[in-house]
């Protein structure tokens, strides 16, 4: 009872907690109006360099931007804790840590969710893009699945944030690495073989995929080895996080990292 | 009957690193192999200057640190085997103004920290009501921290602490940074704790604060515990001299170096106290020291001189200070 609790009624808490650094009257237009710029900027450069089309880079764009709160709002939920000194007041609690840390990524999850529904829903808004809608459903649920694996990614960086103070630089270059190989404004075929490989084993290259699928009206059954191997690149992610907050808590013990910059 | 704390040859070492190409590695003995215990339902001080040892010593109880060496336990339980077990039955409060969700209000801070102590649903909001008006922030509980002055923040940490009902309180220079009205309420506050039969182990600067509240008191210097008891015996320690006040103005270090060679003085120290350095001078209870001091100061400029009995304040100088 206590961990159910300390998942879902801890995790929404500290999530609102994650406001104390960062307004959310920057924060919510950041995640409208950002997305929205990135579709229309790669949407506009494919249309005058003639290749791909509308479609492919609204969903590409869209996905990618899940990325957002879901690397940098689950990074702070942990190195946010340690700029305002309550991390070591966190740890001291004999809170089983898997629902503690867990329970931070459920509204992480619904975050990246929302952020990439608006900005699919903005290129079908903005650039005329039709999505069939008996599809509309499938790709709803497809988005969630990213959104959770890319978090599962975010959990390992930010349990970074237990050893170091810089886990947003280290968000920027994560989110730039999803960005070149994860087949967003380039499809995986094109890019060159080690690049599609590393594509792989990322968060949200299967989940983009499967979603460009089914706005070109394929069905869920069509998508499903993709979407069980999104799920599964974000199982990874995740049981490493965990693993990765274990030992640097431990090394924190050890080592007295909290205290160091 | 179990001790509350018990710390035996407890030792912290950290290994600090420079540069960035050629690394150069120090280990710095931060605690030194103390041991002292406290009874259950005692308030015991650990007093020291910064860099002492105080906090080092207090994250290894709660179990934020490993010892390098030596043991502690707190109830019965090792702080380093049963983490959780302590964990369950310890309070943690840190002096300043940090370590709340600013964006949270006191009533919500109250709230989270309930669940990850694992505060039954069916009495948290009495629990939380009850720690609110301990502290005297019912009136304010649902606006958000961020408003909140110094000595707000400071009782909700102390409500914050006390969540789980903890057997033994740690408060690490709680009363740090707050004015004297608020500092007096947490004086009675701290008082209330241990009347409810709350072990506490409390580290602060202010020497009135300590001979107030604690039962015992530990000194800590450069890692090392120089003296240990109540605080009449530590008194007792300097009883046996008197001190001289000697307001200067614009005094040099290699001065008061000096006036320290005089016979009869044990110590001197500076305080300043605005434009003025008011030498601190212990000395033998009958050495006649004044005109020995007034030479030595030369043409230093000097304004009142006066003396007075010991206090707990010149015992600790004179500890730490190491004379």
């Amino acid at each position: 009872m206590t961990s159910l609790r300390i998942f879902f009624i801890g995790g929404l808490m500290s999530y609102r907690a994650m406001f104390g650094w960062l307004n959310p009257w920057i924060l919510v237009p950041s995640l409208i109006v950002s997305p929205i710029c990135q579709i229309l900027l790669f949407a506009y450069i494919g249309r005058s360099a003639g290749v791909g089309n509308d479609e492919f880079y609204v969903i590409g764009n869209a996905l990618n931007y899940a990325a957002i709160p879901c690397l940098f709002a689950m990074g702070a939920t942990i190195g946010g804790e340690r700029e305002g000194h309550t991390l070591g007041i966190v740890l001291v609690t004999p809170a089983r840590r898997i629902p503690l840390f867990l329970g931070r990524a459920l509204p992480v999850i619904a975050n990246g969710w929302g952020v990439a529904m608006v900005g699919v829903l903005a290129g079908v808004l903005l650039l005329d893009v039709h999505v069939p809608s008996g599809s509309w459903p499938a790709i709803l649920l497809v988005v969630v699945v990213t959104s959770a694996s890319c978090t599962g990614l975010g959990l390992a960086m930010g349990a970074v944030a237990l050893r170091v103070r810089e886990s947003a630089v280290l968000g920027n270059v994560l989110f730039c690495v999803l960005l070149v190989f994860c087949g967003v404004n380039v499809a995986l075929d094109d890019l060159p073989g080690w690049m599609a490989t590393v594509g792989s084993w990322l968060p949200l290259t299967h989940g983009i995929a499967a979603a460009r699928l089914l706005a070109d009206d394929s069905s869920l059954g069509d998508v499903t080895g993709l979407v069980t191997r999104e799920i599964g690149v974000g199982a990874i992610y995740t049981v490493l996080g965990l693993a990765l907050l274990r030992f640097f808590e431990g090394e924190s013990r050890r080592r007295a990292s909290l205290d160091r910059t | 009957m179990t001790l509350a704390v018990e710390a035996t040859e407890l030792r912290r070492t950290f290994r600090t690193t420079t540069g960035t190409v050629r690394r150069t590695r120090k280990d710095v003995e931060a605690v030194k192999g103390i041991s002292f215990h406290i009874e259950q339902g005692e308030l015991f001080g650990l007093l020291g200057p910064n860099g002492a040892g105080k906090t080092t010593t207090i994250k290894m109880l709660i179990t934020l640190l490993l010892p390098t060496s030596g043991s502690a336990r707190v109830l019965g339980h090792d702080v380093v085997a049963d983490t959780r077990e302590v964990r369950r039955r310890i309070g943690y409060v840190f002096g300043g103004d940090r370590g709340l969700y600013e964006r949270l209000s006191a009533r919500d801070n109250l709230r989270y920290f309930s669940e990850l102590y694992g505060v039954p649903p069916r009495t948290q909001a009495t629990r939380i009501d009850e720690l609110l008006e301990l502290v005297g922030l019912t009136e304010r509980d649902r606006e958000r921290v961020e408003g909140y002055s110094r000595g707000m923040r400071q009782r909700l940490h102390i409500a914050r602490g006390l969540l789980h009902d903890p057997d033994v309180l740690f408060l690490d220079e709680p009363s740090i940074g707050i004015d004297p009205v608020g500092a007096r309420e947490l004086r009675a506050t701290i008082g209330n704790l241990v009347e409810m039969g709350k072990t506490v182990l409390l580290t602060t600067h202010y020497m009135f604060e300590a001979d107030e509240l604690c039962d015992r008191i530990a000194v800590i210097r450069e890692g090392e515990i120089v003296a240990e008891g109540t605080p009449a015996q530590l008194k007792g320690r300097v009883s046996g001299g008197r001190v001289v006040e000697v307001e200067t103005y614009g005094v040099l270090e290699e001065t008061v170096a000096e006036v320290g060679t005089v016979a009869g003085i044990r110590s001197v120290a500076v305080e300043e106290r605005g434009q003025q350095q008011v030498l601190i001078i212990q000395c033998e209870r009958d050495a006649e020291v004044t005109q020995a001091v007034l030479a030595r100061l030369g043409d230093v400029r000097v304004g009142r001189v006066t003396a007075r009995e010991p206090t707990l304040e010149d015992a600790y100088v004179e500890l730490v200070t190491g004379s």
